[in-house]
């Protein structure tokens, strides 16, 4: 840890400008969280066209505190109204819905505040410890490294919690191509460009993202205007109380460390962690037949861990360039197109900016403990706003943020194509994550294979004398086969009669 | 025999139409202009593009034998809502040349709630009012954005 990058970032972001951008990043994610269907990466996405208008401190402080703010912000709709608003909080709904109906929803939110800090500043700690060494690790990488790392990252599609492991390969596979797009650097040859002056430089990531996440959800929306939506109210706010605190003590100690570790891990976000948090959660409880009726724990667990995932997630996304979550996707691009370089080099040229991300992430972790505690009742009637209004001001922001980028109208196109696009392969089970992963990668799959073959003349061989590189490749294979080997041994279990029999034609 | 292909899943129809896409793109890398093996370090342009064609043709592959192997799901179809909101901000898009980037805004203040079935006429005039004044008071006056001006430019000059 560099003590000097630390105290500068410091008084960097007490700046009154910075910490007020702090605060309304983690205002504006607690209340994003907090209307259904807005989600965190959809918040980054449409906030970082605007972002660009401030100098790279600024924004990534704004944008990092949006993203912890929104991941705790979404538990307040999976508890009100039972729809999280945003996956990582799915499994706080399990408990906190059926609390909130109960009459104890100031209760449930008050868990999942404080859960949430705690889960999010423990993972902040282990960011400003894991990713300076991890950064360190990452400077004798070479191209090789870089290429099998990336492409271990990809492989990760194939585990994210969701859809199908096949969907989400493919899926990222498609943000490949469309990085493709453009004048190829080694050879200076148009790619897929259709003479479009604009696609020369390729497909910006900002209208794709904001194609995919918000006009995404955008029709989504309007595919379930009749359903109906049960909002639970708040007329007595109680809060949890020393003894709820007490019994969930080791439950909020125990999903920190989990989802700061599944965050750490390329790709993995706050979904998978809340998920294990809530099993985890139950399978130590002394009351594990009170989960799915109101049970405190589940609502301490999940939360807890979808907020450590946030800091986890940053670890190999500002130390190795390898986004760790859909949002750290976003800020990842966010860093890039501020002319950024993840990875290594920027611990070495920018470490103010990196501890200034960390500080920000604190703050925000600390603002919306009493953001959620002390303005419950008023977040609560955050989910009353019409969606009849909210969603038709969400696309002008789409409109204007795809616009205001490089004052393009062909970002605009960009944008809506990518929306479309992007409804039809959610029908299909595709959804926008593993797009954007690929998207935000592409351009280093492709330029550290482009170079690692000329490393090794043209021979795939010389993987083979790179161990890094071939550990990470040898991950990566796992990591995809696990899955379609699960199918296989469990089509022989079944094949199998339990007498060892192999079962015939004509019994099948 | 249209009744079989209706029956097959999801999975099959998505993995076929990916298959079509990596034929067309493949066959878009055979249009690339070609350079020399010595200008490309023996890395043509088509190399990675025809790599990735080729996992996503496998992966499709992988998707329509296990579409094939299932039956159809029954899925929610697609509401007239849906189809009205992509044409509304589809068209949104053609207007703001003509229209102007703040006049289009205000009219899908106006045109997406009463698609989505507000009929509440004051507040849907409130928000075509308020939300292209707040695009214009933050992003035209203070973060400089110059939107195509449309009839408005010709009614100021």
């Amino acid at each position: 840890m560099d003590a000097s990058g630390l105290g500068a970032a410091l008084r960097l972001v007490t700046d009154p400008f910075i910490l007020f951008l702090i605060a309304a990043g983690t205002i504006g994610g607690v209340v994003v969280g907090a209307l259904p269907g807005l989600s965190s990466p959809m918040a980054v996405a449409l906030l970082l066209p605007f972002s660009l208008y401030l100098e790279p401190v600024p924004a990534l402080a704004l944008l990092s505190a949006l993203y912890c703010a929104g991941t705790y912000g979404g538990s307040i709709t999976a508890i009100l109204i039972n729809t999280p608003g945003a996956p990582p909080a799915a499994a706080t709904a399990f408990d906190g819905y059926p609390m909130a109906v109960k009459g104890e929803a100031g209760r449930a939110l008050g868990m999942a505040a404080v859960s949430s800090t705690v889960g999010g500043i423990f993972s902040v700690i282990v960011l400003v410890f894991a990713a300076p060494p991890l950064a360190h690790i990452a400077y004798s990488f070479g191209p090789p490294e870089y290429f099998a790392l990336a492409v271990f990252g990809l492989a990760m599609l194939s585990s994210l919690s969701g859809e199908a492991p096949v969907k989400n390969l493919i899926g990222g596979c498609l943000g490949l191509m469309i990085a493709t797009v453009g004048v190829d650097l080694t050879t200076g040859v148009e790619r897929f460009t259709f003479g479009v002056p604009e696609l020369f430089e390729g497909i910006d990531f900002i209208p794709v993202l904001i194609g995919l996440f918000a006009v995404t959800e955008l029709l989504g929306q309007a595919q379930g205007l009749r359903r109906e939506v049960k909002r639970i109210g708040l007329s007595a706010l109680r809060l949890p109380t020393r003894a709820d605190f007490w019994k969930v003590r080791w439950t909020i100690a125990r999903s920190s460390v989990i989802g700061t570790f599944v965050g750490i891990l390329p790709v993995e976000g706050g979904t998978l962690a809340a998920m294990i948090g809530y099993s985890e959660a139950k399978r130590w409880s002394k009351t594990p037949e009170e989960f799915g009726h109101g049970a405190i724990e589940g609502i301490a667990g999940p939360e807890a861990a979808n907020n450590a995932a946030t800091g986890g997630s940053m670890v190999p996304t500002l130390a190795l360039g390898i986004p760790g979550s859909a949002t750290a996707a976003v800020i990842l691009a966010g860093l890039q197109v501020h002319g950024l370089r993840p990875g290594p080099f920027l611990f070495q040229e920018q470490p103010t900016l990196l501890y200034s991300i960390f500080v920000a992430m604190l703050l925000s972790n600390i603002l919306f403990l009493f953001v959620g505690l002390g303005g419950a009742k008023i977040l609560s009637r955050i989910s009353l706003v019409p969606r009849t209004f909210l969603w038709p001001t969400v696309y002008v922001l789409c409109l204007v943020g795809a616009f205001g980028l490089k004052q393009s109208m062909i970002d605009v196109w960009i944008m809506l194509g990518s929306g479309l696009v992007g409804f039809v392969l959610k029908r299909y089970g595709f959804g926008p994550a593993p797009i954007i992963m690929g998207l935000v990668l592409g351009g280093l799959v492709e330029t550290s294979l482009a170079q690692s073959m000329i490393i090794f003349d043209q021979q795939w061989t010389g993987f083979l004398g790179r161990p890094i590189a071939l550990g990470f490749l040898g991950l990566a294979v796992a990591t995809a086969a696990a899955s379609p080997l699960r199918v296989l041994f469990r089509w022989i279990r079944d094949r199998i009669r339990p007498d060892g029999v192999t079962r015939g034609r004509d019994d099948s | 025999m249209k009744r079989q292909i209706l029956a097959v899943h999801q999975d099959a129809v998505a993995g076929l139409v990916l298959l079509l896409f990596c034929a067309l793109a493949f066959w878009l890398t055979t249009r690339l202009e070609t350079v020399p093996a010595m200008l490309s370090q023996n890395v043509p342009p088509t190399f990675f593009p025809r790599l990735v064609l080729a996992m996503i043709a496998l992966l499709s592959v992988a998707l329509v034998a296990r579409g094939f192997r299932r039956s159809r799901e029954a899925r929610e179809r697609v509401e007239a809502a849906v189809y009205v909101t992509a044409a509304i901000v589809t068209g949104s898009i053609f207007l703001v040349a003509p229209l102007g980037m703040l006049l289009t805004v205000s009219l899908l203040a106006v045109a997406l709630p009463l698609c989505w079935g507000e009929r509440r006429a004051g507040r849907i005039a409130i928000l075509a009012v308020v939300l292209p004044l707040a695009i214009y008071v933050v992003f035209t006056l203070a973060l400089g954005v110059r939107f195509p001006a449309g009839v408005l430019a010709a009614l100021v000059s």
